[in-house]
């Protein structure tokens, strides 16, 4: 097929087409008009007099409107067209393509011009997983519409199409008989709408909501990109490369903004675009984190979205506990039906203290306690949630294990693939596993929460309580994790208590936390630079020479720059100025290459075999903590730390970089600059 | 339409019982510093009954009067006893639509939050050892 393009709309609405603006769904073909996590167009086909069109070229006008140029004919051979046809395309709740026919000749024409339309009303989970329908599909033409339909007991999904000048209208699609004037032009406006099928198929939303009004206005979109745009921080780099990463990123960040059905009107990161157009609590949480000196509102919708749903009860299927934090949430068929757990799935086991730490880091860039003691009760709970629901092996550290072992997820921290965790020669530990970033994780969420009960809750039983547990839980990781031979952490503790022994990225998630004994963290420092773990790039997520190492493997050998930008914090939070400049360098010049797009995570390969970073195939671009991570660098890379009602600067920069102008930094400061200048030479680290 | 699961035995009724235990004092500590009020149109055949859950800066009360109300949620009664008990997750059966909300999801959700987990759920699951995690995925 011709390549594909996705266009998006804040939210969770996008279509996948084809470069001529043409849908052709297959099962498990990922294209098509999504909503709510539902397919609602699986095919959606122009022709002219029975003719397939040829993409001329498409232009991305925003990330929610297309135009694409077509002329008729097959394009295996040069074609003189006397006709064009340009689709313009916007997603709203569904979307609205005009459509215009150009007449090049000087006499008219007569053209009958096909509109194909169908729809499979696949859930998201089924086009991955390749599933069969349970429902039963309607097809109707009433009032100039025609209605696609899906049933399944009191479960509706309906497609309205409709058009603006008179169509015939069929079970499978649209004609227009018509006659394009001398050097004229004829066009209509074609309305698609993606409802839950109330008795006004406009109404109701894709999901069957009323109120709250969750309809999108695109004139809206357009001027929030630019009012969005405009507010950020602007960013000056002798190295102008920084300037289009930090541009795109901002952008993508837009593109990535999601709006609940509780908070019309605030956005949060969705995870990524488009498949994963939703909330998670981790990624939400790691992004809110990288984009606080650049935007504050993404932490703040995140914080009250999470809170909305944090977990009350004991659910089996759902993963869920009293004070958990959500993992995923989802909308569709097989949602509603409780075939899948998402609503929501709460397998994780580090958004909870995660939770804390964004919270924290909120109110010091902020100064907004009003939130903070908003959010106390969830808070106390998350807290509550990391001592009485998370310590699985009753040995004071945070474990995970699935209690839905059919649909649930087996490994519950960010390296969530199968084979992630492994001993040194390749075994997989059995479960609970305590990974070492968790308890990282939940000593910075105890120090944070001891902060806040101290300033904000003025509860200085709980602040003192939280910071006895932090010293206690560090003095014991450090004993408990430490890899004599290696001198380095285990990346996790067994159902057994025994170390999973392999040395990975994980280690550098530690020292973002503080939970590092200092004594310890020159040789952390010196294995995340040095030739086993650090690529040239950036740091692999697991060791050369660990037995499943792969420089391709999903977690297990790759580089993940959201990954890298937190590791960049922890040394800079010990210290380590030079080497956290070097994985600054590496991941911008990464970034540099990507056009400042980068990917969820590329090849580990040493940087002088392959000169450009190889990317991990993913269907999933922008991803949001990789749009994300730039950021994040730009915060470490000039050494933003607030401290009360300043912010401090302390640069150290690569190189390369020249000057660094961040300008009109938000904050409990009201706006402040940030200069720096790069001293650092990082290529004894980069070019090795 | 699959019929709506069937109504347990006379005498017992479990909405009137978990409205009251709402109700009772310090039952719920998870609505600190939020206020609501929500409405309940219960079906059973042709007869339409009324609740009003009315959370008010943490405290929670239950009336049957006419006041007026940030959401009105719609449903049959069975389902509604489904929801209460935890054989029905309550947001699955908004997207099923057996459930239908008018107005603030933000109090539907306040009211979610207040619901039991599905019966049996306890929250343990005994170990898995790396031999048996070994056995069941394939080798390097």
């Amino acid at each position: 097929m011709s390549d594909q393009l996705v266009q998006i709309l804040e939210g969770n609405t996008f279509v996948v087409s084809d470069d001529r603006g043409d849908i052709e769904a297959s099962r498990t073909d990922p294209t098509g008009l999504f909503s709510f996590d539902t397919r609602f167009l699986s095919r959606w086909v122009l022709t002219v007099n029975g003719q397939r069109l040829t993409a001329l070229s498409t232009d991305d006008l925003q990330y929610f409107q297309t135009r694409f140029f077509l002329v008729p004919g097959s394009g295996t051979v040069y074609v003189d067209s006397k006709l064009s046809v340009i689709r313009q395309r916007a997603v709203a709740d569904g979307f609205h393509e005009e459509l215009r026919v150009l007449n090049h000749e000087s006499k008219p024409v007569d053209l009958t011009l096909r509109m194909e339309a169908g729809s499979d009303f696949a859930d998201l989970f089924e086009v991955k997983d390749a599933l069969k329908k349970k429902g039963s599909y309607h097809t109707a033409v009433a009032d100039g519409n025609l209605v696609l339909s899906y049933r399944r007991d009191s479960y509706t999904r309906e497609t309205w199409i409709s058009s603006t000048t008179p169509a015939q209208l069929d079970e499978h699609g649209l004609t227009f008989a018509i006659t394009v004037p001398p050097h004229g032009e004829w066009s209509t406006e074609l309305e698609v709408v993606a409802s839950a099928g109330a008795e006004d198929g406009s109404t109701s939303g894709p999901i069957g909501i009323r109120g709250d009004g969750h309809r999108h206005v695109r004139q809206d979109m357009a001027r929030g990109l630019e009012k969005w745009l405009r507010r950020a921080p602007s960013v000056e780099c002798d190295w102008e490369a920084v300037e289009r990463i930090y541009r795109r990123c901002m952008t993508d960040l837009a593109a990535l903004r999601f709006s609940t059905l509780t908070m019309p009107g605030r956005s949060l990161p969705a995870a990524g675009l488009p498949w994963f157009m939703t909330i998670f609590g981790r990624d939400s949480i790691f992004t809110s984190l990288q984009a606080l000196p650049f935007t504050s509102e993404l932490a703040s919708t995140t914080l009250m979205a999470l809170a909305e749903r944090q977990g009350t009860r004991i659910d089996d299927f759902r993963d869920e506990d009293p004070g958990r934090i959500l993992h995923e949430m989802r909308y569709g068929e097989m949602t509603a039906f409780e075939e899948r757990p998402h609503s929501p799935y709460y397998g994780n086991a580090d958004a909870t203290a995660l939770y804390v730490v964004l919270l924290d880091e909120y109110e010091r860039w902020t100064g907004d306690t009003k939130l903070v003691r908003d959010l106390e009760r969830a808070a106390r709970a998350a807290l509550n949630w990391i001592d009485e629901y998370a310590d699985l092996q009753g040995n004071g550290y945070v474990s995970y294990q699935r209690r839905n072992a059919k649909t649930g997820l087996e490994n519950q921290c960010w390296k969530d693939s199968w084979d992630s965790i492994s001993y040194r020669n390749g075994d997989l530990p059995g479960f609970p596993r305590a990974t070492c970033e968790l308890q990282g994780y939940a000593y910075d969420a105890k120090v944070r929460g001891a902060r806040l009960a101290r300033h904000v809750w003025k509860d200085t039983a709980l602040a003192d309580r939280l910071e006895k547990e932090a010293a206690d839980l560090k003095r014991r990781f450090n004993r408990d994790f430490w890899v004599e031979d290696g001198e380095y952490f285990a990346v996790a503790i067994d159902g057994d208590g025994r170390q999973v022994d392999s040395l990975t990225s994980n280690i550098g998630h530690l020292l973002w936390s503080g939970i590092v004994d200092k004594s310890k963290a020159k040789a952390i420092a010196r294995h995340l630079l040095g030739p086993k773990l650090f690529s040239g790039w950036g740091v692999r997520t697991l060791a050369e020479g660990e037995a499943r190492y792969n420089p391709i493997g999903y977690h297990v050998g790759t580089v993940w720059p959201f990954d890298n930008s937190f590791i960049a914090w922890g040394l800079r939070r010990y210290g380590f100025r030079d080497e956290a400049a070097a994985i600054m360098a590496g991941i911008m010049e990464a970034a540099e290459i990507f056009d400042g797009r980068l990917p969820e995570a590329f090849g580990g390969y040493q940087r002088s075999s392959t000169m450009y970073p190889v990317q991990y195939p993913t269907a999933c671009s922008p991803q949001a903590w990789s749009t994300g991570a730039p950021l994040l660098l730009l915060r470490t890379g000039l050494g933003l730390e607030p401290q009360g009602d300043k912010l401090i600067v302390d640069p150290a920069l690569p190189m390369r970089m020249g000057n660094l102008e961040l300008l009109d930094l938000p904050g409990r400061w009201k706006h402040i600059d940030a200069f720096g200048r790069g001293r650092v030479d990082t290529d004894r680290f980069t070019l090795r | 339409m699959a019929p709506p699961p069937a109504s347990p035995k006379p005498g017992a009724d479990p909405i009137s019982k978990f409205f009251a235990s709402l109700a009772a004092p310090g039952q719920i500590a998870t609505f600190a510093g939020e206020s609501a009020t929500l409405r309940f149109d219960v079906t059973s055949g042709s007869k339409m009954q009324h609740w009003y859950l009315t959370i008010n800066n943490g405290s929670v009360s239950i009336t049957r009067d006419n006041s007026p109300a940030d959401a009105i949620v719609q449903l049959e009664r069975p389902y509604l006893e489904d929801i209460v008990t935890g054989r029905l997750n309550a947001q699955a059966a908004m997207l099923r639509q057996v459930l239908t909300v008018d107005g603030s999801m933000a109090a539907l959700m306040m009211f979610q939050r207040c619901l039991p987990g599905p019966r049996g759920s306890t929250g343990r699951v005994a170990p898995i050892s790396s031999q048996t995690v070994m056995a069941q995925r394939r080798p390097m």
